[in-house]
């Protein structure tokens, strides 16, 4: 009877959670290999009165649309999209240094049904400093030569959050705008790490045939 | 892509062109280039009248604190206008840069530092320029190192030690007893009791053979303690950082990440142990000797000990009475008079 009564409730705890979560879970159809465009990217970067600039391009890797019942039947609409963005960045502080850099990042963005969206990243590359002024290297004997292209190679690491609109439904032009905030961190910097913080605004362009990817899409109802 | 490819390319080639040498000899230069020693490219700002070659290189205190916060416009207008001041980063301070150079963080070296800034000048400039060194808390020590070292001395015409250290152990003790022997004027005149006997009762815990920590300790009361007085100008940093950051793009991150690896860092230590008062009778140059009264981070009595032990036949000890620990801030008039003299009679 014990023994019944074990193997009753060994059942029945798999099949109650098998069902709870049948019941939770909406209908979900995964349509794999979906060619998806690349995203181009340009962006006027700062640091409080430091001018930069940005060229990306960002590669879909995965795209999510979540369909939710809404009130009075009506729904709502979230599509997150990942992509992996590779970047070559540059910025001018006069007097300090000229930075050029090369990053690649995971992106992760949100886009809502009034086609605001916000996104979060986060990347590694390398940065390479041009040093603000002539560059003199004094030997031993007193002999001053002047170093070219002075400067140092670093690791960077970079991370960022930011909001956009995107104009493509409302204009018809596959285009958005962007706002994101920005921390940049250069190692080893005199054994230390440097950080700087960076302002973005810039655009992000959406070709219809522009370095395709099969891309895993998903359509998610709620 | 080969479109962004050249446009990078153009980018690099733009940067290249940037990096044209610009010497100028005028009266009114603010110039930025850079010297690379052993693992650090060390920032070098000059301004003021070049065409008068006459350099009086700041050598800053710290370690890390940087060279861009003595830039004031007071220097500007009184000192600037007749020569140029060199306001030199010195390795892992202010706009300094390099990579992993941790290693390199010597007395030994900055002095060595100093010396290939000088031959940068020089060969910059030309060899007919005359170059005063001027140093200020730890600026004192680096400069007293440079000063004893080989013939360092017959590269400058003058040296200006303004509340500087050459002797830090020595430096400890005429802190203590400052901090001891004000402390208990001031506490029998009932002024600030309490911050007051605080630090009398650290200064008699502690008499002597004082360890990092203990040397630490004070150097905190003693900032403090300059501030307990109405008659000391007050130095406002607030307002030194909200006029000049953007003035002289100021690289802020670059300067508190510089200064926190320096002051943190293990050769401090070191220096916690140097003295250089047993080596100034080297010295035979020109000096002039600036304290403030209040100053008990490198009281004046550090520069009676200079002044007694130099060689030179040439000295002038002044002592500012309404100074702490910077002068060139706290008493500009009486700073900038002293400067001008000492090098108008020396140059």
């Amino acid at each position: 009877m014990e023994n019944k009564k074990n193997f009753k409730r060994l059942l029945i705890g798999p099949l109650f959670l098998f069902l709870s979560l049948h019941g939770f879970t909406q209908t979900d159809s995964l349509i794999s290999g979906v060619k998806i465009s690349s995203n181009l990217l340009i962006s006027y970067n700062s640091s409080l009165i430091y001018p930069g600039i940005r060229l990306g391009i960002e590669i879909p890797v995965y795209s999510v649309n979540l369909i939710k019942n809404a009130n009075a039947g009506r729904k709502k609409s979230i599509i997150k999209d990942h992509f992996i963005s590779v970047n070559s960045g540059w910025y001018h502080h006069p007097g300090f240094h000229d930075n050029l850099f090369f990053n690649a990042e995971w992106t992760m963005r949100r886009t809502y049904k009034n086609r605001l969206f916000n996104d979060y990243s986060f990347g590694t590359g390398y940065s390479r400093t041009f040093l603000g002024g002539t560059t003199y290297h004094a030997d031993k004997n007193g002999t001053v030569n002047i170093i070219k292209s002075a400067g140092y190679n670093y690791a960077l690491i970079i991370a960022g959050a930011g909001f956009g609109f995107d104009f493509s439904k409302h204009l018809g032009i596959p285009l958005s705008v962007f706002s994101k905030f920005n921390i940049l961190t250069m190692f080893p910097y005199n054994s230390t790490i440097y950080f700087r913080p960076i302002m973005e605004l810039g655009l992000i362009y959406k070709p219809e045939n522009f370095l395709q990817i099969l891309t895993k899409k998903r359509v998610k109802k709620k | 892509m080969k479109h962004i490819f050249l446009l990078f390319i153009l980018v690099f080639l733009a940067m290249n062109s940037c990096q044209k040498e610009k010497i100028t000899l005028a009266e009114n230069v603010s110039e930025t280039f850079y010297v690379e020693n052993n693992g650090a490219s060390m920032r070098i700002l000059v301004e003021g009248n070049t065409s008068s070659k006459v350099f009086i290189i700041f050598v800053h205190g710290g370690p890390g604190v940087g060279a861009f916060v003595y830039n004031s416009d007071y220097l500007s207008n009184n000192i600037e206008d007749k020569y140029a001041i060199v306001y030199w980063d010195q390795r892992n301070s202010g706009a300094s840069q390099g990579n992993s150079n941790g290693k390199y963080l010597t007395l030994e070296q900055m002095t060595d530092d100093l010396k290939k800034t000088i031959q940068v000048i020089k060969f910059r400039y030309g060899q007919s320029s005359e170059v005063f060194i001027m140093g200020h808390s730890f600026g004192g020590l680096l400069t007293s190192s440079f000063m004893t070292t080989g013939n360092n001395q017959d590269m400058v015409q003058g040296w200006i030690f303004a509340d500087g250290s050459q002797n830090y152990p020595l430096n400890d003790t005429l802190t203590r007893q400052m901090l001891l022997s004000i402390g208990q004027q001031q506490i029998a005149l009932n002024k600030n009791r309490v911050n007051w006997q605080e630090i009398v009762s650290y200064c008699n815990a502690h008499t002597g053979n004082f360890s990092f920590d203990e040397s630490n300790q004070m150097m905190k009361y003693a900032e403090d303690a300059e501030t307990y007085f109405n008659e000391v100008t007050k130095v406002n940093s607030q307002e030194l950082l909200l006029n000049n950051a953007a003035k002289f793009n100021w690289p802020l991150t670059s300067m508190l990440m510089n200064y926190l690896y320096s002051s943190e860092a293990n050769f401090n230590k070191d220096l916690a142990k140097i003295e250089f008062s047993s080596y100034l009778n080297k010295v035979t140059l020109p000096v002039l000797i600036l304290f403030g009264q209040y100053d008990f981070v490198c009281p004046k009595g550090l520069g009676y000990d200079l002044f007694n032990r130099i060689s030179s036949t040439d000295k002038k000890i002044v002592i500012s009475p309404i100074s702490g620990h910077n002068i060139m801030f706290q008493d500009e008039v009486l700073f900038c008079r002293e400067v001008n003299e000492f090098i108008a009679l020396h140059r």
